[in-house]
């Protein structure tokens, strides 16, 4: 277990989990995780399939309360110092916060325009202008408002793969979540839509911090500032991108990244 | 082997597919086949109709009928006018006749014995007699002493009551003389009713009594047409045999029974009956009626201008405004047959556009008529469209409520309870239904209609415990379990995909629910919707047990309300005549069009249940 060695921290951690343990039932997903997300940098999650990547990044907004026997069992998860399992914790608000991207883009059956506004109407906006305005940045963000400023009464599945994956980055966004959660967004996407939802990573670090499941660790390369090794549930590594690429501490992040894993 | 066995059953499915396919299309065929004589033989039967002149009595007759329902308003305007003036001295009499009736029910077994005593020849022995007499008596005055009397009469007069009444007697044949009184303190009052409103009544009687010579004249006519128009039917029927028995001449081999036969055709060979010279006489009479209309038009115009434009009850009033506003109308309807007799003629073809028409826009289904049978459709049609929108809209929010409850908020022992119970209402017989809508529904619908403070409602109180709303709630029920399911699977059928991102976001399960999930199942939704009303459409047992049977098309004119009324059905048509009728005649074939039509109308709702499924499928990503 390492810790980022160079810290710039600044200020506080927007993200932090503190020694968590984390369970389906009885099988034991992650554990004994401890991890610092910065304030506005890219984090990369990698490890082997089944790890607990996914697991681990749905801790964060409570993705996993569904599952109905999934609980942490030991430690806690703070977002912006605060532990998201404590009482007083509006679900709602949390997720507003912590906004998430999923593998598969999924927007919603309805209108270009309803799938952005939607978290906002959730939450109770209902003024048009507000609405409007809040449309045009998180799809300019997205860099979509080019393509479909004329169109934004459209029907949503009716835009490409990599359109709707960004749509759906757009709805996410829209909201001003402090951190955004993106499990394998470019998985079902060509190189080219990948390249621009990188690009938009890139940009999104100068204002919120981004949490990136990847598999691929040229993407994890390019887009991170900082990636984390999981392995069987456990933290192996975390460091800063280019340090673990470079000079990885322990022997299995090294086989890991050299593709010499059994 | 194994390519054998794989090409086996191959063709083992290929087969009952087949099975089916080739089923239904028998179906079609067998019933386009039954109904496509029909248009040819009600073209026939309306020619007679027109040639024998039936139409032409019809084309006055149509528009007098409304002088029934304009004449039975205008006495009920005279009896709600009249009743509050002569109700109390008329409840007085009635009340002391009852008691009196009462008394003499009480004392039946002694006033009996004295009546055959006294009968009895040769005379009883007087002092037997006296002794029935005294028997009766003393039973009659018991009876009168203890007899209850309403609070009509004062104490004084209650005393007299019992006085009087205590020495009836089957010898007695006078009344007594406190009902004598009564009877003429009721004369009186209802003469001076009577006087006060003698403008109305006048007016009354005279709307009543002015179709009178018309109506006489018709029936003359009516009878010599109709006489025509039998002989031509049998013609045809006597026609019919004998085109069979040449037939059956034609390919008998035997010679000896050939020839009986053709002797038999031969026998019944008999002559069409000349329509042009028997209707001669009637055509002739044409001015004639013409005269009787304009003077019936113009009497009731005169009575019109003497009838009071309002009573001194609401309900009077209410009575005359309506026959003041279709007063107008009659007349006009009566002077415009006026021309349409000038214009009709006997011998102008029937088209097949006209047979048509009669056929789906006629408003009259009338069969086994001594006059003319119609099959007009529109009366089944409008009862089962009206039942099947009443179903529909009370299933679909029920059936929807349910399965969004029961798919997103339901834990999984409710849903393991809640199905299962919907589903169970599938099983009920609808023939069970038919008993509750008949037994339980109708009365407990009647029974609410007549609570008070409920009679605001439209319709209420209702008069027909049978009715359209009744036969609605029951196909309702029949709908939900089919509505509920296809909504279930709609609900479940939306993607988890879409719940995740709207949790992510930050939604609560209700805006999921009513913002993500209800909106992408909207389609699979409108299918449920669609099918259970094919499934309602097409149900027979409820609605013929249920919807009142009342072939007309309901009024909708009395507004909401008219759910109340009840209508026969497409469906209870066909199950309630088909037994009854003989094969091949025209009313056997218009129940196989109305059995077209039916079938054409579900295959149309099957399809626009499809269309709106794929019309908005959410394409799959
Ligand atoms: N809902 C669940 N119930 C029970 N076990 C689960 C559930 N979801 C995941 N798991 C288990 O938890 C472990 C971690 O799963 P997770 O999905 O987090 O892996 P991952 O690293 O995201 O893998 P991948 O790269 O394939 O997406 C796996 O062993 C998986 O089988
Ligand atoms: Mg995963």
């Amino acid at each position: 277990m390492s810790n980022p060695s160079s810290s710039p921290a600044t200020s506080a951690p927007i993200v932090e989990i503190r020694d968590m343990d984390f369970s389906y039932g009885s099988k034991i997903a992650l554990h004994d995780i401890q991890l610092a997300v910065e304030r506005r940098r890219v984090t990369a999650l990698i490890g082997p399939s089944g790890c607990g990547k996914s697991t681990l990044l749905r801790c964060i907004n409570r993705m996993n309360d569904r599952v109905p026997s999934a609980r942490v069992t030991r430690g806690a998860v703070l977002v912006k110092g605060k532990n998201i399992h404590d009482e007083d914790v509006d679900l709602t608000q949390l997720r507003k916060q912590v906004g998430m991207v999923f593998q598969k883009s999924n927007p919603f059956p309805k209108s270009i325009y309803e799938n952005v506004a939607y978290g906002l109407r959730v939450h109770g906006e209902n003024n048009v202008e507000v609405l409007d305005d809040a449309v045009e940045r998180a799809l300019r963000s997205a860099a979509l408002w080019d393509e479909l400023k004329d169109r934004l009464q459209a029907h949503a599945l009716g835009l490409s793969g990599g359109q709707q994956q960004r749509l759906c980055i757009a709805r996410a966004i829209a909201t001003q979540p402090d951190v955004l959660l993106m499990d394998e967004p470019c998985s079902a996407l060509d190189p080219i839509a990948t390249l621009k939802i990188e690009e938009l990573i890139h940009q999104f670090a100068r204002d919120f911090s981004v949490i990136i499941v990847t598999h691929n660790m040229q993407q994890a390369v390019r887009v991170s500032d900082y990636t984390a090794f999981l392995h069987l549930g456990k933290l192996i590594e975390f460091s800063p991108t280019e340090l673990m690429f470079e000079r990885p501490k322990e022997k299995l992040t090294e086989s890991y990244l050299r593709g010499t894993f059994s | 082997m194994a390519w054998d066995m794989q090409k086996l059953i191959r063709s083992f499915f290929a087969s009952n597919a087949s099975v089916t396919i080739i089923v239904l299309l028998l179906i079609m065929v067998f019933l386009m086949r039954e109904g496509a004589g029909f248009l040819g033989t009600y073209k026939h039967e309306l020619e007679i109709y027109r040639k024998a002149g039936l139409e032409l009595c019809d084309l006055v007759d149509r528009p007098l009928a409304q002088h029934q329902d304009l004449s039975s308003k205008l006495r009920r305007a005279v009896t709600t006018s009249i009743d509050p003036l002569i109700q109390s001295t008329r409840a007085r009499r009635d009340a002391a006749f009852y008691i009196k009736r009462e008394i003499e029910q009480s004392t039946t077994l002694p006033r009996e014995a004295l009546t055959q005593a006294l009968e009895k020849t040769p005379a009883l022995d007087p002092a037997k007699l006296d002794q029935l007499r005294r028997q009766v008596a003393s039973e009659t005055a018991a009876a009168a002493a203890t007899a209850a009397i309403s609070n009509l009469f004062s104490a004084e007069e209650v005393a007299r009551l019992r006085r009087e009444m205590s020495l009836l007697s089957p010898e007695v044949t006078e009344m007594p003389s406190f009902l004598t009184e009564l009877s003429a303190a009721f004369r009186v009052m209802d003469k001076e009713a009577k006087q006060k409103y003698t403008q109305l009544i006048e007016a009354s009687d005279l709307f009543e009594e002015a179709p009178d010579s018309l109506r006489a004249m018709l029936s003359e006519l009516k009878e010599d047409v109709l006489f025509t128009k039998e002989a031509a039917m049998e013609y045809f029927t006597l026609e019919e045999g004998r085109q069979k028995l040449l037939k059956a001449a034609e390919v008998a081999t035997d010679l000896k029974e050939k020839a009986d036969l053709l002797a038999e055709a031969e026998a019944s060979k008999t002559e069409e009956p000349n329509y042009q010279e028997n209707l001669a006489p009637v055509l002739e009479r044409r001015e004639e009626l013409q005269e009787h209309i304009t003077q019936y038009a113009d009497s009731i115009t005169e009575a019109l201008k003497t009838l009071p434009k309002t009573g001194d009850v609401p309900e009077a009033t209410k009575l005359l405004a309506e026959v003041h506003e279709h007063m107008p109308l009659h007349v006009q309807a009566m002077r415009k047959s006026l021309t349409e007799i000038k214009e009709w003629q006997a011998e102008k073809p029937v088209s097949i556009i006209t047979v048509v028409g009669a056929f789906f826009f006629g408003s009259a289904w009338l069969t086994n008529s001594s006059w003319q049978d119609f099959f007009g459709f529109v009366p089944l049609l409008a009862g089962s469209v009206v039942i099947a929108l009443i179903a529909i809209v009370i299933a679909t929010p029920l059936s929807v409520a349910a399965a969004i409850y029961t798919n997103q908020f339901a834990s999984d022992r409710e849903k393991e309870f809640i199905k299962p119970v919907i589903e169970f209402i599938q099983a009920i017989p609808s023939v069970v239904l038919g008993f509750i809508g008949i037994s339980l529904l109708g009365d407990l619908i009647k029974d609410m209609s007549e609570i008070p403070w409920l009679s605001g409602l439209p319709g209420f109180p209702i008069q027909e415990r049978l009715n359209m709303f009744n036969a609605g709630c029951l196909l309702a029920l029949m709908a939900i379990p089919t509505m509920f399911s296809l909504a279930e699977d709609a609900l479940n059928n939306v993607p988890q995909a879409y719940i995740d991102a709207s949790d992510a976001l930050g939604a609560t399960k209700l805006q999921t629910v009513f913002r993500v999930i209800v909106p992408a199942a909207l389609s699979g939704i409108a299918a449920a919707v669609l099918l259970g009303l094919g499934r309602v459409i097409g149900e027979t047992m409820v609605v013929l047990l249920v919807a009142g049977n009342r072939i007309a098309i309901p009024d909708f004119g009395v507004g909401p309300g008219f759910i109340f009324q009840p209508a026969h059905t497409l469906t209870g048509i066909i199950a309630q005549e088909l037994g009854e009728v003989s094969r091949g005649s025209a009313h056997w074939q218009a129940l196989f069009m109305v059995g077209i039509v039916l079938f054409a109308i579900s295959l149309l709702v099957n399809g626009c249940a499809r269309a709106v499924v794929r019309r908005f499928e959410t394409p799959k990503a």
